[in-house]
């Protein structure tokens, strides 16, 4: 491609017509080739680029290897995996582990359960972060640093200082009430006496993600923030007085342009729910009425649990195709969105 | 009439006040989770860390009662636990490792992709993988994977003789260096990022995107400009493209700061969460470490902050 754009301008010289005459009779199309390409620089420009296609080419593979060789694996049998002669093409093709995972891991009862949660979470987290993102960018209040600071301290404080917290509190759910402090708080007060146990339901990552207080929440109120804040503040001024209310503002001319940075967060809010182990591992401990999420999916089955020589290496195969089921859905999400990915990143006006 | 007057002019002077109440009722989710439920349990994790709960039973019913113990815990981890201070370290020494080959690799992959080449879009799709999956239950695959966790060790190792060996043989590359007379140190680190690479990667997604963002709203009439004068594409990028995303280069230090350490394989973070003592002292430890890492963020903001380049707008 770039050797056809560069093999055009080589005759510059003042009498462009008498030149090129001369030229056309005295050589042939080899040597006038070979006259090009000594004179430009295109045979370095062609190293270069194909140096960069194999690079790119090169980290490419090192990003879609391992998902390769994953997938390889999970077609293979307990001998194939311990077979030296066995690289990637398994002798014996089974679909056994894959069978394993789905009946005895519930691995559909997983995926339904978890697209409800993570499909809650991201819509909620996304509407949120940009209600948060919008007031922070264009209105100016007292305290608006000390909410971007605060915003910015939920992304700082690692959560797992707040893992046992996090638990005592939504296992005795209440308004602004301090577990180690010891007195009952509203909710408690107004059921009697009676600890609200917000555990092993959805119930606590909601509620996290109305507050925008969930996982990564404050990343997707600075990018919005970000966004906004190249939105040029004449489009609002120019609705303002054209009669329309700060709501109405915001739902029918900011809403709509900022569609590609929503995609953004949203797949960014629905894939890191989806492949939480956090929270849900956190929540969800009951093993009556077992809610089944992505993580169970995660574990070995019982009947893939056999003791034999290449026990550890069969036992991460089957890690390893649990991850590709759990990926699965993610990956089909991602080449839809993923052209948005980018585009929502672009338009948000992050520098400065 | 008087009061119509006054009306009016009450509501023509409270614009600004409108606006202001405007942002408050945007922000206010965030402000009520922050007050009715955030500070609640941040406030019962610091409690905790200065408490120790000791069962109890009151009218037949176990329950606990916290005793003070004021800074014990503290104490603690910096005297008696066993490797507290090594794992802090480890892990400081793993950001500073970690931090300059993540901005540095995510500049470098960012500033290709945004040049015109064959199969860009392919390539992008590619890259930004691990944006949505490298992180929480993946992201533990990765570290417990044998397989394909570090592709250094290539398929089934050990097992499988044939294709093991990674990408780069470390004592190859370190023969080869140290005949051309190269710091050890700076081998050593070389080495271990490329076979690193795999991680590296995952790590750097969305300061990838970051910096796509930034090199794309860079004007081309500057790049025109720098193409009349005469400028190589090496100076073009020092002179131009490099001041005009250095902001980007701070806000990916600080996102990439905190992100090696909030994430769950961090040594450090592995170690408190993974540690046998109490609560407390779990807590105690994470509030050291959490204000290890306030210091950190603010020395690397600090830094980042000298050589930042902020373009004049009007």
């Amino acid at each position: 491609m770039e050797m056809n754009n560069n093999s055009t301008p080589l005759i510059k010289k003042d009498s462009k017509r008498k030149i090129r005459v001369d030229y056309e009779g005295k050589m042939s199309l080899v040597e006038r080739l070979k006259e090009k390409f000594k004179a430009s620089n295109t045979w370095i420009k062609f190293v270069v680029v194909l140096f960069r296609f194999i690079l790119m080419l090169g980290v490419s593979f090192v990003i879609v290897y391992p998902f390769i060789a994953r997938i390889a694996g999970s077609f293979m049998t307990r001998e194939d995996v311990i077979d030296a002669t066995i690289s990637l093409i398994p002798k014996h093709p089974t679909l056994e582990i894959y069978k394993a995972i789905i009946v005895e891991n519930h691995y559909f009862e997983a995926v339904f359960n978890t697209l409800i949660l993570s499909l809650g979470c991201a819509v909620i987290q996304m509407l949120i972060a940009c209600l948060v993102g919008y007031g922070l960018a264009k209105f100016k209040f007292k305290g608006n640093k000390l909410v971007m600071l605060l915003v910015i301290a939920t992304m700082i404080i690692p959560h797992g200082a707040l893992q046992l917290s996090l638990l005592r509190h939504f296992t005795n759910f209440d308004l602004a009430t301090v577990q180690a402090w010891g007195y009952p708080g509203i909710i408690q007060l107004l059921r009697g006496g009676v600890k609200l146990n917000l555990s092993n339901t959805f119930a606590p990552l909601f509620i996290l993600s109305l507050f925008g207080l969930a996982f990564k929440n404050g990343l997707y109120i600075y990018l919005l923030r970000q966004f906004f804040k190249g939105v040029p503040d004449e489009l609002e001024e120019s609705a303002y007085v054209d009669g329309s209310g700060t709501l109405r503002t915001f739902f029918q001319i900011i809403l709509p342009l900022s569609i590609p940075m929503l995609i953004t967060v949203f797949l960014f809010a629905f894939s890191w729910q989806w492949t939480d182990e956090f929270y849900t591992g956190l929540f969800f401990t009951s093993t009556i009425n077992k809610v089944y999420l992505m993580p169970d999916v995660f574990q070995v089955p019982a009947s893939l649990n056999v003791t034999y020589a290449g026990e550890v290496l069969y036992k991460n195969v089957v890690q390893n195709t649990g991850g590709l089921l759990i990926i699965a859905p993610l990956i089909i999400l991602y080449l839809f969105g993923q052209k948005y990915l980018v585009q929502g990143i672009e338009r948000s006006g992050l520098v400065g | 009439m008087d009061k119509a007057l006054k009306i009016k002019r009450r509501r023509h002077a409270s614009l600004d006040k409108r606006r202001a109440r405007a942002g408050y009722f945007f922000v206010a989710p965030f402000v009520l989770g922050i007050i009715l439920i955030y500070l609640p349990i941040l406030i019962d994790s610091i409690w905790l860390s200065f408490y120790e709960e000791l069962p109890i039973i009151v009218d037949g019913l176990p329950t606990t009662k916290l005793e003070f113990r004021g800074l014990q815990y503290y104490k603690f981890a910096f005297t008696e636990s066993p490797d507290f201070v090594t794992k802090l370290l480890a892990g400081l020494q793993q950001l500073v490792f970690e931090v300059p080959a993540v901005i540095i690799f995510s500049l470098f992959i960012a500033v290709v992709l945004n040049q015109k080449m064959l199969g860009r879009a392919a390539f992008r799709a590619i890259f930004f993988v691990p944006v949505i999956i490298s992180t929480g239950l993946m992201e533990s695959i990765n570290g417990a994977d044998i397989m394909s966790g570090s592709m250094g060790e290539g398929i089934q190792d050990g097992t499988n003789g044939e294709a093991s060996g990674g990408i780069v043989d470390v004592l190859m590359i370190e023969n080869l260096f140290k005949s051309m007379a190269i710091g050890g140190e700076m081998v050593t680190y070389v080495v271990s990022l490329v076979n690193d690479i795999y991680n590296i990667i995952n790590y750097s997604g969305v300061q990838m995107l970051i910096f796509l963002a930034g090199l794309q709203s860079i004007s081309d009439s500057i790049y025109e400009a720098c193409r009349i004068d005469g400028a190589t594409g090496w100076e073009t990028f020092w002179k131009v493209t490099f001041p005009m995303i250095s902001p980007m280069i701070l806000v990916n230090a600080v996102y990439t700061v905190i992100d090696s350490f909030t994430r769950s394989s961090n040594v450090t973070m592995s170690y408190i969460s993974g540690s046998a003592n109490g609560d407390s002292h779990k807590a105690a430890m994470y509030w050291i470490y959490f204000g290890v890492v306030m210091l950190i963020i603010a020395v690397v903001a600090g830094i980042a902050s000298t050589f930042v380049f902020y373009q004049r707008k009007d």
